[in-house]
């Protein structure tokens, strides 16, 4: 039995099978032991002639597909279809999906082929075995969503949505929600092509009417498809947005809030960054109060420190009068120059000199002690290297003005970022840099009362 | 840093491995990878052309790798096998498959090869049951057994497996005597030592997880297309080559002189580099130079020549290296790891920090400055309980943090924060759809080579099936995952630049077996990362086997053996070029050879064109007969040890040096005494002179053809001019003819190998063990064709010395009618030792001629 088809096995089928997976003493499951078992195989039972060239060619596939040789994998498909008469009941049950997983990929990037051969096979894979049903359809409607056929996506996933078979199964039912999901998409996207004709007509047109008409009845159809799923755990970014925006839309302020605030602070979600901005740009539309959208955007810090909405957190606990959102202020500045991705970012190295200057002048050079303790020893050499000091100025000269002003200010006029770019010879700058030169005089912590 | 704006939608279930009942759609197919759900659809996007996302193809410019360096002087042994290890009688065709291991083989094969370490100290505390001198016993103890006697009776017969052994009451009073001691000390105290040692051999030909993170690296040079390739070559690994290469797009690289090397005190496991001073665009984000670590080095950085900084992992030493602008390498610090190190990483952001992973479970940080600082320790795996004592560490985008990974999953520790906390960034359950029986092999930073064009958070983490990219942003759910379907473990793997601006950044994912996978990731700013287009598979090194002239079975096996030895190193480097983008890709195998592979992207894959498939050039196969010869130069690995045959020494003794001989019989026992092959012109005789007639050449028997020229040592030729030959216009034989050809051949050939005649001695073992060999029963030719042929195929001088040896040889013992002599016998015959042999010729010498035996 190959591999690939091993790997394929649900674990409910696994347990049908009754028979556990232990290959070897760690637990730890090798694709490639049977390889090695081959190799001594001498005499005793082998395995079946037609299991032997079912599993050549499923092989023989998979290396024209590494090859991009869709032609000849399309080739060797059509005898893998054999493999639905094999005597062995359980490969019989895995075969379908393996084969739609196979065709499915030939059929989407073979030179040749169109939506209608793609319909035709997923039509009848669908029908093929009943397990495949669902996840079939499922991406057979994305496949007509990605290539425009909204309608043909609806209607396939319509069909899907009422199918059952046999007793319903959590997994069934996670499928089906899923689906219904979908299909809410795609009935948003409908909805916002018909509020954007909306908007393009007058209110006063009789036609406004009817459309607004159209758009409620949407809107109903959609809360329902979508709502089921958004409860169950997991990141269901577009869904969330889409419905909120209808809910928004419609007035239903509450009900969006209460989606997004769901969404964001249920523990049994995995600790999604897009929640909570989904519901910061929410409050903030809202106009939400200001300490509101600090204790959203406190926990967004928490999980993203490098998150380009720490900017904004940053001003807001600066406008903060409270005492401890200043201090906060000016942690959350440093938390995002820790990041190697924001090393370059202006706007960060501008306010951090900026509201370093502010918070030195303020006489809270604990607060700034505190934070820079724990960087000191590595600061330097990711920050402010000789190195990076001639770099930083030939790429960036505002960018290498911020950075030295920092430097100073932290590590003394001693500092070779700083002595580099003081040096300079700037006409622009020239008075930039003289300022920065008295700040770091002044303010910097290392020679405190000078 | 921006976070992609819509994740694509994913269920998140909490559990163990493969126990969940929720349906995988994460990833059905791979092309689902390409399909991005939109935030809105355009207007009118009904009538827009599907944007189907068509690959990028590499093409290689040969269809393998071709060897970049001449082979290295010392011979290479590929170890064991699972033949070695696994239990071979008896297999079973099962959907399990259940690998049994071979103790008692193994355990049978000790007592024979090593009797004497496996009995002599009993045989010490027993010496006073042994009378080792004089005739007969005086003693009247039955404890006491004359050994003279002993050694008399056992002689004679071969023990193992033998049917007629003869048991004398010597023996089965010693038998009885012996037994209880023999049997079970031995066989206990080390029987368990050989299944500990045999399990662990097996798991480690499972899964070698010593080369994890591969031990070849490509150091950038001066000038963008030059650079060095670092990589322990040499029978133990343990020489650091630093190998200058030249690479020049649309040909095969330049190796500039001779690798240097430097000889460690360990096998090289891991060798990871990473440029200092931000060469270029890719490592601007790397800051400090090194002034701040070496007092020597050149205060004023010029940021165009960087210099390097390498890690070295060897089993139970790690150590810092320094390479200079000049290329020069140079230690900076060796550190010792008792319990043994299993992963050593450099850090992209500090340079000279390091993180090394010790089999004990701890983590620590390395500066050659500060020294040592543990920032974690678990003996324990991260998510559920695993024996693997394998971690592995990585850095993350935060300099601060590392990721801490094991078998189980992989963790985020803040080296600041207190110990032992951190956030799981992967779990081995049901949160990424693991499978049961899945486990991590490998994880690696992606975002180390700059954040341009990805998001600088990406995490790589294979297992054995799946690969996953994990986002340190949002830990536990895998933003990608793809099924590699590679045959041996992925241990390796490589995220490049991106060939061209705006083109996605490849992946490369190398199997242990050397099979090698090309993806394609893409997703910057606010998209998503996901993979473009369909992955790829990339010539392993076992393709190049057709570049290289055809050869004797046992060069070839040599060869092969040679081109399939495990994967234990893979850099790549992307030369400057004009219009289209190449990429040079370097393998170093575990036999300590560097191959090389060009790859161009293909310029535009139209529709319809069939991929062109590349052919060898004559320089290509040039440099592989180069490599070949001085491959096969290189003396075969001698093996550790081997059971002793019979020594032709002793025999030569027995020959009463005849003056008047003439010279060949002296060519032969010279030939003896050096233990060498006999050659023709060890017989003094031209060669040409020398060739035995064929027998019954017919027109078209192709098989004697070939083994003719094979005796004469000129195979490949024969091959050529068979080549030659078959290009011209087409024979088609008729089957039948075909047929009876190839039984004539085969007669013709027994007849060869049949030596025997009635005055003759029966067949050595040697002589027999192709006929033991299943064969189609073949009628056998009469006697009197035998002979004829066989007094063809040997000259007449030869005939007699042939028959003088063969006399000499020593015979089977009193087999009865050893008609057959079984495969297994004839082995075990073959591993006698030498002693015992002796006395079979003093006891069995009489009746040398022997009525024929054997058909």
């Amino acid at each position: 039995m190959s591999d690939f088809s091993e790997e394929l096995i649900r674990p409910t089928t696994e347990d049908e099978q009754g028979e556990p997976r232990a290959p070897s003493g760690t637990g730890m499951c090798f694709p490639w032991l049977q390889k090695h078992i081959e190799t001594i195989a001498t005499g005793g039972k082998q395995e079946k002639d037609f299991a032997q060239t079912t599993s050549a060619c499923l092989s023989l596939i998979q290396e024209a597909l590494l090859k991009h040789q869709w032609q000849r994998a399309a080739e060797y498909m059509h005898s893998y279809f054999q493999i639905l008469e094999d005597s062995d009941s359980n490969k019989r049950q895995i075969a379908p999906e393996i084969i739609w997983r196979l065709g499915s990929e030939i059929l989407y990037y073979h030179p040749k082929s169109s939506v209608e051969t793609f319909n035709t096979f997923a039509d009848r894979m669908k029908n093929i075995g009943v397990m495949n049903y669902l996840k079939i359809s499922l991406q057979h409607a994305l496949y007509l969503l990605h290539h425009g056929m909204l309608e043909d996506a609806n209607r396939n996933l319509s069909q899907a949505e009422t199918w059952r078979y046999g007793e319903k199964s959590s997994s069934q039912e996670v499928l089906i929600n899923l689906i219904q999901a979908y299909k809410g998409l795609l009935q948003y996207y409908i909805w916002s092509k018909k509020k954007m004709e909306l908007s393009q007509l007058d209110e006063d047109d009789y036609a406004y009417n009817t459309a607004s008409q159209n758009m409620l009845n949407h809107s109903w159809k959609t809360s329902i498809n979508l709502c089921a799923l958004i409860q169950i755990p997991g990141v269901w970014d577009p869904f969330v947005k889409s419905y909120v925006e209808m809910l928004e839309f419609y007035g239903d302020q509450d009900g969006a809030r209460e989606v997004l605030t769901n969404y964001a602070y249920d523990e049994k979600f995995p600790s999604n960054p897009n929640a909570h901005i989904y519901l910061y740009n929410f409050l903030k539309r809202e106009k939400a109060p200001r300490e509101k959208l600090i204790s959203v955007l406190k926990i967004l810090y928490q999980i993203v420190p490098s998150h380009k909405l720490m900017l904004e957190f940053h001003r807001l606990l600066r406008k903060s009068e409270n005492e401890e959102h200043h201090k906060l202020g000016l942690e959350v500045l440093f938390g995002v120059l820790d990041f190697a991705g924001c090393t370059k970012n202006i706007t960060a190295w501008k306010y951090l000199a900026k509201y370093l200057r502010q918070t030195l002048m303020g006489s809270h050079l604990a607060w700034v002690q505190e934070e820079w303790n724990s960087r000191k020893n590595w600061w330097p050499s990711f920050h402010f290297s000789y190195f990076l000091a001639k770099s930083d100025w030939k790429e960036d000269k505002a960018l290498a003005c911020e950075k030295a002003l920092v430097a100073g200010l932290l590590l003394g006029k001693g500092c070779r970022y700083f002595r580099n770019i003081s040096k300079q010879d700037h006409q622009v700058l020239k008075k930039k840099i003289k300022q920065m030169k008295k700040s770091v005089k002044k303010y910097s912590i290392v020679n405190p009362g000078l | 840093m921006d976070f992609p704006s819509s994740l694509p939608p994913s269920l998140f279930t909490t559990g163990p491995l493969g126990l969940s009942d929720v349906p995988d759609v994460s990833f059905m197919c791979s092309w689902r990878d390409a399909l991005t759900l939109p935030e809105s659809l355009p207007q009118g996007s009904e009538n827009t052309a599907p944007h189907v996302a068509k690959g990028l193809l590499w093409e290689p410019d040969t269809p393998g790798p071709l060897p970049l360096l001449p082979p290295g002087p010392d011979p290479w042994d590929p170890g064991v096998t699972a033949q070695d290890l696994l239990f071979r009688g008896g297999y079973q065709f099962r959907r399990q498959p259940q690998a049994v291991l071979d103790v008692s083989e193994q355990l049978s094969r000790f007592l024979w090869d090593h009797g004497d370490i496996a009995f002599a100290p009993l045989g010490k505390l027993m010496l006073e049951n042994f009378k080792l001198e004089g005739a007969r016993s005086r003693s009247k103890k039955k404890t006491v057994v004359s050994v003279k006697r002993l050694l008399q009776d056992l002689g004679g017969h071969q023990p193992w497996g033998c049917p007629w052994a003869y048991l004398s009451h010597r023996q089965r009073r010693f038998s009885i005597l012996g037994g209880p001691i023999l049997s079970t000390s031995v066989a206990s105290l080390l029987g368990e030592l050989l299944h500990e040692e045999l399990a662990l051999r097996w798991e480690q030909l499972l899964l070698d997880d010593a080369f994890t993170g591969g031990a070849l690296a490509w150091v950038p040079g001066r000038t963008p297309g030059s650079g060095q390739l670092v990589y322990p070559a040499g029978g133990a690994l343990d020489r650091l080559y630093f190998q200058k290469v030249n690479l020049t797009p649309g040909s095969e690289p330049r190796v500039l002189g001779g690798p240097g090397h430097i000889r460690l005190r360990g096998p090289v496991r891991q060798v990871v580099t990473r440029t200092v001073q931000g060469e270029g665009k890719a490592h601007r984000h790397l800051p400090c130079p090194l002034t701040d670590l070496l007092p020597d080095s050149d205060p004023d950085p010029d940021p165009l020549h960087p210099s390097a900084l390498l890690a070295v992992r060897s089993d139970y030493h790690c150590a810092l290296w320094k390479v200079s602008k000049q290329g020069q390498p140079a230690p900076l610090q060796v550190l010792q790891v008792e319990k043994g190190a299993t992963g050593i990483s450099l850090s992209p952001h500090l340079p000279g920090e390091l993180a090394i992973c010790s089999r004990s479970g701890a983590i620590c940080l390395w500066t050659p400055q500060d020294g040592l600082q543990q920032i974690y320790k678990d003996p324990e795996t991260l998510v559920f309980r695993d024996p693997s004592p394998w971690r592995w560490a990585d850095f993350t985008a935060h300099p601060r943090v590392l990721t801490v990974g094991d078998r189980t999953g992989v963790k985020m520790v803040d080296t600041q924060g207190p110990q032992g906390c951190g956030l799981l960034l992967f779990r081995g359950g049901a949160e990424a759809s693991c499978q049961k029986g899945e486990r991590v092999l490998l994880t690696q930073y992606l975002g180390e080579c700059g954040p341009e064009c990805l998001h600088p958070t990406l995490h790589l983490i294979c297992t054995q099936f799946s690969l996953y990219l994990v986002d340190e942003r949002l830990p536990l759910v895998p933003l990608l995952k793809w099924n590699h379907d590679l045959p041996s473990a992925p241990l390796l793997a490589r995220l490049l630049p991106p060939p061209r601006t705006g083109l996605p950044r490849p992946l490369l994912l190398a199997g242990q077996g050397g099979e090698l996978q090309l993806l394609h990731i893409a997703g910057e700013g606010a998209s998503t990362p996901r993979l473009a287009g369909p992955p790829q598979s990339l010539p392993s090194r076992s393709d190049s086997l057709s570049a290289f002239a055809p050869l004797e079975p046992k060069s070839q096996w040599r060869l092969q053996e040679r081109l399939t030895a495990p994967a234990i190193g893979l850099a790549a480097a992307i030369p400057p070029s004009a219009n289209t983008p190449v990429l040079s890709l370097f393998q170093l195998s575990a036999a300590g050879d560097v191959f090389h592979q060009g790859l161009h992207l293909q310029a535009d894959p139209g529709p319809d064109s069939p991929a062109p498939t590349a052919s060898w050039t004559p320089q290509a196969t040039a440099s592989c007969s180069r490599w070949l010869k001085a491959l096969l130069e290189v003396p075969p690995a001698p093996p550790v040890w081997a059971a002793p045959t019979f020594s032709h020494r002793r025999l030569l003794g027995c020959f009463e040096p005849q003056k008047a001989e003439s010279k060949a019989p002296e060519g032969l026992r010279t030939a003896m005494a050096k233990g060498r092959l006999l050659q023709l012109r060890d017989l003094g005789l031209l060669p040409t002179e020398e060739r035995a007639p064929a027998p019954e050449p017919g027109p078209e028997d192709e098989l004697s053809e070939r083994l003719e020229a094979a005796w004469e040592g000129q195979a490949a030729a024969w091959w050529e001019r068979r080549r030659g030959s078959s290009l011209g216009p087409g024979k088609q034989p008729k089957r039948h003819k075909r047929r009876t050809q190839l039984s004539n051949t085969f007669s013709s050939l027994s007849g060869r190998l049949d030596l025997s005649d009635a005055a003759s001695p029966p067949p050595s073992p040697e002589r027999t063990l192709p006929a033991a060999r299943p064969q189609p029963p073949v009628t056998p030719p009469s006697q009197e064709s035998t002979q004829e042929l066989w007094a063809r195929a040997v000259p007449s001088e030869r005939q007699q010395t042939l028959r003088d040896y063969m006399a000499e040889l020593p015979l089977q013992g009193d087999a009865p009618g050893g008609a057959s002599v079984p495969s297994s016998q004839t082995s075990s015959v073959r591993a006698t030792p030498s002693r015992q042999r002796a006395a079979v010729r003093s006891g069995s010498q009489p009746h040398c001629k022997k009525p024929r035996m054997g058909f």
